[in-house]
C-alpha cells in the first residue's frame, strides 16, 4: 500500500527534519548576520533567476512548507487530469481565502524578521529605513534560506527534482485541495482520536500553526484543519493507522510530519498524488454547499458522518403516518410508537396493545374482521418499533 | 370505565361534528349521563316505516366498547325482530357479532338496515314474523305502515 510506504517515510524522516530545522535555525542566525553586508542582494540576484517564481520561492522555506505542498499537489492534480471544473466556485472562494492567508503569513513573517533583525544587527538600519527595505531584506534572507534548503535537500535523493517540477507547474496558485491534504494528518488524527472531541484536535492544530507562523492567521488554519478533518472522515479511512500514529506523537512531531510530507521523498509525492485522486472523487461532503458552508464545519461533518441521522431519516420514512390512525379506534387513546407498529391481525385493523389485551381476555376476535386472533399475533413491525426506540 | 368514557366522549364529539352528515340519524347524549343516549332515526324509504321517526334509547355498559350497547325502541314498531312491547331489538351485532370497532352511530345505521331487511327466521315479534314467513308480505307491510302512522308519525304522535 502506498499509504504505508508514506508512513514509513514520515517515520524515517522525522528526525531528519528536526535536524533540518535546527540547521535552519543556525543558518538563520548566520544569515541575519551576513545580510548586513550590502553586496548580498546583488550576489543573490543571479541565483534567484534560476527559480521561476519568486513568490513561491519565498514560501519554499521549510516553515511554510505547506504552500510548497499546495503547489505540488496542484501540479499533481493537473497531471492526473482530475475534473476540477465543477469545483471552480468553491475553489475560487478558497483560493481567495488562501491568498489572504498568504498575505497574512507574509506580514507576520515580515514582522518576525523585522523584530529579529532589530534585535541582532540592524538597529541603525531600522531607525533609518522604512518597511520596504526591511521586507526586501527579509526576502533576501528567505531566498538564502531557500537555497540552503535546496542544498540540504540535494544531499538526499531526488527531492530537488520534485521542487523544480513543482515550481514550474502551471498551477502555481494554491488550490484548496492540496492545502487540505497537507493538513490531513492533523485534522484526521483528531477525528480518529474521538469523534466528539473536535476541540482537542483544533487546539493541536492551532499550536502547530503557532509554531509555524508565529500566530499569523491561526484561526484560518484551524478552520482549514476542520475542513481537512471532514475530508479525512469522508475519504481517508485507509489512513487510520498513520493517523493514530500522529495522535500518539507530540505536537512537535506533527509539525515534523507536516514538514516532511511536502518536502519529502518521491514516494511521499506519490502518496500525495494518490490522496488527491481519492479525495477529489470522494470529498463531496462540502462540495455541494461549499458556498453556504457555515464556519462550524465540525458539526456539519459530524452530522454527515454520523450514521444516526440517516437512521432517523429512515425511521421517519418508515413511519406510515397516513395509514395508521392517530388514536386507537377502540379506546380513542393516542397510539404511541409501539402501538402504531402493532399489527395484530392480517386484516390490517390496528388497535392499542391495551385494548388488544382486553379483547383477548374476552372473546379474542379482531374488531375489524371478527376473526379470532392468533395466539401469536403477527407483529411485523415489532422489530421496527424497537429499532426506532433505540 | 375510563376507556368507555373517553370513547363515548370521542363519539359525542364526532356526532357533534358530523351532525348533518347523516340526516336519517339524530343521536343525542343525555345531559347528565354519558352512558345514556337517545337516537331519532327516520324510517327508510320504500319500506312500511317510511315517513316515521323512531326513537331509540341506548344504555351503554361500562365495558363499552368491548360490550355492545343495549338498544331498544321507545317508539312502537311492528317489525319481526323488534319486541312489540319492550322494544328490544334482535340484532346479531348487538349480541354476539358485536365488534368494539362499532359505534353508536353505526348501530343506528344497522338498525335502519334491519328495518329495511327484516329477518323473520329469528323473530321477537312472532306475529310479524309469521306474516312474513307465510309469505304475506302485503299483510306485514300494511300492519307495519299502520303502526308507523299510529306511533311514529310526528303529526299524529
Amino acid at each position: 500500500m502506498p499509504q504505508n510506504t508514506g508512513l514509513l517515510n514520515v517515520k524515517r524522516r522525522n528526525d531528519v527534519v528536526v535536524e533540518k530545522s535546527t540547521q535552519q535555525n543556525t543558518t538563520e542566525e548566520a544569515l541575519s548576520e551576513r545580510t548586513g553586508e550590502s553586496e548580498l542582494p546583488l550576489s543573490f540576484a543571479g541565483t534567484s533567476a534560476i527559480l521561476p517564481s519568486p513568490e513561491i520561492r519565498v514560501f519554499a522555506q521549510s516553515n511554510s512548507s505547506r504552500d510548497l505542498r499546495k503547489a505540488m499537489v496542484s501540479d499533481s492534480i493537473i497531471s492526473a487530469s482530475i475534473p476540477i471544473a465543477s469545483k471552480e466556485f468553491g475553489k475560487k472562494k478558497r483560493a481567495n481565502r488562501t491568498a489572504k492567508l498568504k498575505q497574512c503569513k507574509l506580514d507576520a513573517r515580515r514582522e518576525q524578521w523585522l523584530s529579529q533583525v532589530k534585535n541582532k544587527c540592524f538597529k541603525e538600519d531600522v531607525t533609518e529605513s522604512g518597511g520596504d527595505r526591511h521586507s526586501m531584506r527579509s526576502k533576501i534572507i528567505h531566498r538564502f534560506k531557500n537555497l540552503e534548503i535546496r542544498r540540504s535537500n540535494e544531499e538526499e535523493n531526488d527531492i530537488s527534482v520534485h521542487h523544480d517540477c513543482d515550481f514550474e507547474s502551471p498551477a502555481n496558485s494554491p488550490t484548496s485541495v492540496g492545502y487540505d491534504l497537507g493538513n490531513n494528518f492533523v485534522g484526521s488524527s483528531s477525528c480518529s482520536n474521538s469523534s466528539s472531541s473536535f476541540g482537542g484536535g483544533g487546539c493541536c492544530s492551532g499550536s502547530v500553526t503557532e509554531e509555524e507562523e508565529g500566530g499569523g492567521g491561526g484561526d484560518d488554519h484551524c478552520l482549514d484543519d476542520w475542513e481537512a478533518a471532514a475530508d479525512a472522515l469522508a475519504a481517508i479511512t485507509v489512513d487510520k493507522q498513520p493517523q493514530k500514529h500522529c495522535t500518539e506523537s507530540s505536537a512537535e512531531r506533527n509539525v515534523a510530519v507536516q514538514l516532511v510530507n511536502p518536502i519529502g521523498s518521491s514516494n511521499g509525492g506519490n502518496v500525495a498524488k494518490e490522496k488527491v485522486g481519492t479525495t477529489a472523487v470522494n470529498n463531496r461532503a462540502w462540495k455541494s454547499d461549499d458556498a453556504f458552508r457555515p464556519r462550524s464545519l465540525p458539526n456539519l461533518s459530524k452530522q454527515r458522518c454520523f450514521p444516526m441521522t440517516t437512521m432517523k431519516h429512515c425511521v421517519r420514512v418508515l413511519n406510515p403516518t397516513v395509514s395508521v390512525p392517530k388514536s386507537c379506534p377502540i379506546c380513542c387513546e393516542d397510539l404511541d410508537l409501539t402501538d402504531s407498529r402493532f399489527l395484530p391481525c392480517s386484516c390490517g385493523f390496528r388497535l392499542c396493545l391495551f385494548c388488544h389485551k382486553r379483547i383477548l381476555e374476552e372473546d379474542g376476535r379482531c374488531p375489524g374482521c371478527r376473526k379470532p386472533y392468533d395466539s401469536n399475533p403477527i407483529r411485523l413491525a415489532r422489530s421496527c418499533s424497537m429499532f426506532s426506540r433505540t | 370505565m375510563q376507556a368507555s368514557r373517553a370513547r363515548l366522549f370521542k363519539e359525542y364529539k364526532e356526532v357533534q361534528r358530523e351532525k348533518s352528515a347523516d340526516p336519517d340519524i339524530q343521536l343525542v347524549c343525555d345531559d347528565s349521563n354519558i352512558f345514556k343516549w337517545t337516537a331519532l332515526i327516520k324510517g327508510p324509504s320504500e319500506t312500511p316505516y317510511e315517513g316515521g321517526v323512531f326513537q331509540l334509547v341506548f344504555a351503554v355498559p361500562e365495558q363499552y366498547p368491548l360490550q355492545p350497547p343495549q338498544v331498544r325502541f321507545l317508539t312502537k314498531i311492528f317489525h319481526p325482530n323488534v319486541h312489540f312491547k319492550t322494544g328490544e331489538i334482535c340484532l346479531d351485532i348487538l349480541k354476539n357479532a358485536w365488534s368494539p370497532a362499532w359505534t353508536l352511530q353505526s348501530v343506528c345505521r344497522a338498525i335502519i338496515a334491519l328495518m329495511a331487511h327484516p329477518e323473520p327466521d329469528s323473530p321477537l315479534n312472532c306475529d310479524s314474523g309469521n306474516l312474513l314467513r307465510s309469505g304475506d308480505v302485503r299483510g306485514y307491510q300494511s300492519m307495519a305502515r299502520m303502526y308507523t302512522r299510529l306511533a311514529a308519525s310526528p303529526k299524529i304522535g
